[in-house]
């Protein structure tokens, strides 16, 4: 390949300016137009029938303008199985969930108007963990899952709380536990948590007396918006305009579509409105998705060598009142079940179970953090068990070049081994190190990898404009919500056309203007919308060419374009400006040549199939990340205070296309995973919420988060643009059991859940004498 | 009815005179009536540092702060930092070390690193941690954060 | 939902005449406790008087009976105050405490205390140091010592229609070393899981404990085992505490790891100001 002039090399974001000045538009920065404000009203039991709802107060109210129940939305809603209601509509099935909507003038009035709602609810005993809700007799929180709609390759199970049942069956198990020298078999749990992005969920919707509905929104995919709505509103998507701004903070809780919905009935009664609702920092905890919490027995067999001949997995997730998304991510877990490692014999079911807990759904690594929990804690006690280096356990089982996955997927581009001795390298391990003060100190590492979860035909597009004066503007349906993808796919069509970053537009999407784009999730967007943009840049680039060719009289082949002019390499004198070239080309005598040039690319993958749906085997990962984490830790045995000293974390990242903003999210989703290892756990009390607010629902901040060592590892992903993969959610999956497993060697105690608060340690310790 | 109260103040360095509504908050005055959207609501109980401001020079969360009580006062929000188009030297850094990604917590960390660069011309790493320990980002970009404003404070 | 009146008070007399009248009247200094229990309904006062402007409680003064904090005087003035530092340092420790930077340039000492959360941060500090609160009411000045001014979770001493007008730390100052530890979830801006303040005084420790019980505490067991009959084993002494506090399991944190932590802290903070 020829040197690289853009991509891997650190540019300033392109949306830098904007941001550090306050002037960066997110969704609440933007509404124009008379204004409603909707507030929700929310029930106040988890599982009930609504005996009565009595809006008469409400919709007298000086300022309110209507009110809305769930019979004012025709259809449910939902990704993947569609079982939810905008609205509730006679039976709540969370602590919270809305069961009418209150639309006035002022915020003020609405939040007034709502305390006027008079709801009774017949109170149904609730199910608050999946045992529970997986018994014979337990109350069923959605009778009829049988008629829902669903994508076929979830089967959820009528009659019962069980919401999607995946299934992998990889060799023999049977066969791979009687070869084993020795079988372990742990309990994992995993407890829920949330996104907390800075911005809360918020959308608004407009609907003009031509009947065109436009929908603001900090969902992470437009499109998905876009479509999900002109279903569950009838309507055709050229009548629906969708439009991003500014993301602060999505982590996938803002993937799919769930408040826009809400909004649209609101706009439609009110037409030339701008019906807008906000969540405020409460209602976003508990009202939006959750990562699902999972219970596991994790059981394998392996060989006193350390190699692992046989899993069997059994993961139990808590998938809330409403399982749309969160179906998928218990898919997810399923497929990859064997998390960084190569095991020739896999049992794996993973169920997703319904709940009157607060919905799940995609949390970043979806299902990886949990699954690989599972995994990591357990290589210890395998390590353990045996006498043998944890270290050598995960190299000797580690993922290799032509290794499969669980689903039988053969890996390619992979250097696990790599990533995984760096992070030992960088952490010392093998070196005990002194304690002091009464401090014990030690050390852990964890494995991690993940491909992006999505549908095997999941495409995205790209369009390029070359300006009259040799600029550009990029046209993408994807999000900008800190990743840097603005910049990273400036570059990518930088690199391809010559011209340079500053002299490129991007902004973030418009339905009626930028083209198709699946969903900005799963780390898939360097990949996917990376290719396209460079698909894009080489189309605009080959009518360059053309329309250079005739211009000039010279031969295609001869061309080449520095971003300001076109010349042969056979005779510099035979040149052309961009200008001449993009502005309407014509011959010297007047006749035209070519139009406007406009390149297109798109990408669809082709290495993904279907998976049996009895075995689970196929291809469902386009392509692999792997990535590992190490860390020392100090904990106070007589407060159980955990300190990290030292944290190191690897990702393979292909190509760092942009290496600054590369290691950025490498270090983002390493401190996110140290929240989660140290802080973070909802907590449930008969499906109330208890911690919905930043005073108990506690986040790493700048004063309690180390220095991290980050290494990006570039083994290039041979389809992907300039060899990158995406790593979005990776760099968070190997902390907490990294982190988890630092504290067990350093207390000689073991974890099987996390966070590891002071109090946890301290109780372990307890126990151990 | 809401008691609307006049206040005069400066705001960014220009005088102003507006009604006040008794029952809002500082932010909410900064956002509708102002309209200066840079600074950001994330919590509305003080948790969170997103809706950082300075007033009378000193950083506070500008959702416990009432609007009334920006009376007789001076008001700097995120759009008074960058001065006739020239950026500070402190969002200079912040872009140089991608000090953010989302850019949702960033108005409000420039603001309480102002405040600090004011007190402390040279802050250690424990005037730093207590200066901003009160700006959550979760997008993570604590390492850059630290590495900027050790940069402006040199510049 | 928020107060619809507010009024700048101009003088003591006038914030004190309006404290009177029937009708629900809040005083607003910082507003840090305040606002939030407005916003989330604790609260619900039909009138505000900002008090921030009144000199009488702007004071922060030292003079030869100790150092004076007006009520309006901010958390992180009190911090910076030099004869804070210098002479009661644990009070600038559990001032510094208390949520962020931010926060702490509205927050008062006064407000702390008056919110009376059996956490505040600044309690424990302020019984070690004998501090005594001085209320401006009606009937004129009156005093209550600190250790009493906590009456219950949320509850204080005042009676309708007062107003703290300053917190007082008097001479003689401890003459040896204070700590307060604080432990917490996160070990950043968080509330206590307990807060644990040792001061010593010479020969004689005085011990007060946050979060664990329905005010803060004075741990009177250690200070007896050590000031009257002499206990040096620190950890023996330490362990006396589970005496005097009652603490309860909630989302911060169990029963059993209060009284565990506590004990830890107690002990350190002994070993720390009273010598190995």
């Amino acid at each position: 390949m020829a040197e690289l002039k853009c991509v891997g090399t650190t540019v300033s974001r392109t949306d830098a300016i904007e941001k550090v000045t306050g002037y960066a538009e997110y969704i609440e920065d933007r509404f124009l137009g008379p204004l409603l404000y909707l507030k929700m009203k929310k029930s106040t039991v988890a599982h009930g029938k609504i005996k009565k709802l009595d809006i008469t107060r409400a919709l007298e109210y000086p300022g309110v303008k209507t009110v809305l129940t769930g019979k004012d939305y025709k259809n449910k809603i939902g990704l993947y199985l569609v079982d939810r209601d905008f609205i509730a509509i006679d039976k709540v099935r969370y602590w919270g969930e809305p069961v009418a909507l209150v639309v006035a003038v002022s915020e003020k009035i609405a939040a007034e108007a709502v305390e006027l709602i008079d709801v009774e609810y017949e109170e149904l005993p609730g199910v608050f963990d999946p045992f529970e809700a997986l018994k014979p007799d337990a109350p069923i929180i959605h009778e009829d899952l049988g008629s829902y709609e669903v994508v076929p390759i979830f089967y959820p199970q009528e009659g019962t709380n069980i919401a999607n049942h995946f299934k992998l069956r990889k060799g023999d198990t049977e066969k791979g536990f009687a070869e084993a020298d020795l079988i372990i078999e742990k309990e994992y749990y995993v407890p829920q948590m949330q996104h907390v992005p800075i911005e809360t969920h918020k959308a608004a919707a407009h609907w003009s007396p031509d009947g065109k509905l436009t929908v603001w929104s900090t969902a992470q995919s437009p499109n998905v918006v876009r479509q999900l709505l002109a279903k569950s509103f009838e309507l055709p998507m050229h009548k629906i305009r969708v439009i991003s701004s500014y993301i602060g903070g999505g982590f996938g809780g803002k993937a799919g579509a769930g408040l826009e919905g809400l909004v649209v009935p609101v706009a439609q009664k009110f037409p030339g409105h701008v019906a807008r609702i906000v969540l405020n920092r409460e209602e976003d905890m508990q009202g939006t998705f959750t990562r699902q919490a999972m219970y596991a027995t994790l059981k394998t067999g392996v060989k006193k060598n350390g190699k692992i001949t046989a899993l069997d997995y059994k993961m139990i997730w808590d998938g809330g009142a409403y399982t749309e998304y969160g179906v998928n991510i218990v898919r997810s877990a399923g497929y990859n079940s064997t998390g960084a490692y190569e095991i020739p014999n896999v049992k794996t079911d993973s169920y997703c179970v319904y709940t009157n807990n607060s919905i799940g759904g995609p949390v970043r690594g979806f299902g990886m953090c949990e699954m690989q929990w599972g995994i990591e804690r357990h290589m210890e006690y395998i390590a353990k068990e045996l006498n043998l280096d944890p270290l050598e356990v995960r190299l000797l089982n580690g993922m290799k070049v032509g290794s499969t996955t669980a689903a039988g997927q053969v890996v390619e581009d992979v250097d696990f081994k790599k990533c995984i001795e760096t992070v030992a390298d960088q952490i010392k391990w093998g070196k005990k190190e002194p304690t002091s003060n009464g401090k014990l100190r030690g050390k852990g590492i964890s494995g991690l990898v993940k491909c992006p979860a999505q549908p095997s035909n999941a495409s995205s597009s790209a369009i390029i404009r070359i300006n009259e004066d040799g600029t550009a503007h990029i046209m993408i349906g994807a999000t900008e919500m800190g990743q840097g993808m603005l910049t990273v796919m400036s570059q990518i069509a930088s690199e391809i056309l010559h011209i340079p970053v500053d002299k490129i537009d991007i902004k973030v999407p418009d339905t009626d203007f930028t083209p198709y784009e699946w969903q900005s999730v799963g780390s898939r967007i360097t990949y996917t919308c990376g290719t396209s943009v460079k698909r894009a840049a080489e189309d605009a680039l080959g009518q360059i060419y053309t329309a250079a060719a005739d211009l000039l009289q010279v031969p295609k082949e001869d061309l080449t374009f520095d971003g300001k002019k076109i010349y042969s390499t056979k005779d510099a004198d035979k040149k052309a400006t961009i200008a001449e070239v993009a502005d309407s080309c014509k011959k010297c005598t007047g006749e035209g040549i070519a139009g406007p040039i406009i390149g297109r690319g798109s990408f669809i993958p082709s290495n993904m199939t279907n998976l049996d749906p009895e075995t689970g085997q196929g291809n469902p990962g386009m392509f692999y990340c792997f990535g590992a984490t190490g860390a020392e830790v100090e904990v106070d045995p007589e407060t159980g205070v955990v300190t990290v000293l030292q944290l190191a974390s690897s990702i393979d990242a292909g190509k760092a296309v942009n290496p600054q903003l590369c290691k950025c999210q490498l270090h983002g989703g390493t401190i996110m995973g140290l929240s989660t290892a140290l802080y973070e756990e909802v907590k449930f009390d008969k499906g109330i919420m208890l911690n919905r607010n930043f005073t108990d629902y506690k986040i790493s901040s700048i004063d309690n988060t180390p220095h991290i060592d980050s290494f990006i590892i570039e083994t290039p992903e041979t389809k992907g643009p300039f060899g990158a993969r995406g790593i979005g959610e990776q760099p968070m999956i190997g902390v907490a059991p990294a982190i988890a497993n630092a504290v067990c060697d350093a207390l000689g105690v073991e974890f099987n859940t996390f966070p590891l608060t002071p109090e946890r340690v301290w109780r372990a310790l307890q126990e151990k004498k | 009815m809401p008691e609307c109260v006049k206040i005069s103040f400066t705001v960014n360095g220009e005088n102003e005179t507006r009604e006040a509504e008794v029952g809002q908050t500082l932010l909410s005055f900064i956002r509708d009536e102002l309209h200066l959207t840079g600074t950001k609501s994330g919590c509305e109980i003080g948790e969170c540092g997103a809706c950082t401001v300075l007033l009378n020079g000193k950083p506070v969360n500008s959702c416990l702060v009432l609007a009334v009580e920006l009376d007789g006062k001076d008001l700097i929000t995120i759009e008074g930092i960058s001065k006739d188009g020239k950026l500070d030297k402190i969002q200079q850094s912040f872009i140089d070390h991608a000090a953010f990604q989302c850019g949702y917590c960033t108005p409000g960390m420039i603001i309480s690193t102002k405040a600090l660069l004011e007190r402390k011309a040279n802050p250690t790493d424990e005037d730093i941690n207590e200066a901003l320990s009160g700006n959550l980002c979760r997008c993570g970009a604590y390492q850059e954060i630290r590495a900027a404003v050790k940069d402006a404070a040199k510049k | 939902m928020l107060a619809y009146e507010y009024v700048k008070c101009n003088n003591l007399q006038e914030a004190l005449q309006l404290l009177q009248s029937d009708e629900m009247v809040y005083p607003l200094a910082g507003g840090t406790d305040l606002i939030v229990g407005m916003r989330g309904g604790k609260f619900a006062p039909k009138k505000l008087l900002d008090i921030k402007n009144l000199d009488d409680l702007k004071v922060l003064t030292e003079d030869e009976q100790g150092i004076t904090l007006g009520a309006a005087v901010t958390l992180n003035d009190i911090a910076e105050f030099a004869p804070v530092k210098t002479s009661i340092p644990i009070l600038a420790e559990g001032c510094r405490s208390v949520g962020s930077y931010m926060i702490r340039n509205r927050a008062t000492l006064a407000g702390n205390i008056c919110n009376a959360s059996p956490a505040a941060d600044t309690s424990a500090p302020l019984y070690c140091l004998n501090a005594i609160v001085n209320i401006a009411g009606p009937e004129g000045d009156r005093t209550v010592p600190a250790n009493e001014f906590f009456t219950g979770p949320g509850k204080n001493a005042l009676k309708k229609g007062e107003l703290v007008r300053s917190v007082i730390v008097p001479k003689p100052y401890p003459s040896g070393n204070g700590v307060y530890f604080k432990a917490s979830r996160t070990g950043s801006v968080d509330l206590a899981t307990v807060g644990v303040a040792v001061q010593s005084w010479g020969n004689k420790v005085m011990i007060a404990i946050g979060a664990v019980a329905p005010t803060p505490v004075r741990a009177s067991s250690v200070e007896k085992a050590i000031n009257e009959n002499g206990e040096k084993d620190w950890a023996k002494a330490a362990a006396l505490v589970r005496n005097d506090i009652s603490p309860i399991t909630d989302l911060r944190g169990s029963r059993e790891y209060r009284y565990h932590v506590v004990e830890v802290l107690v002990r350190r903070g002994l070993e720390q100001t009273m010598g190995v």
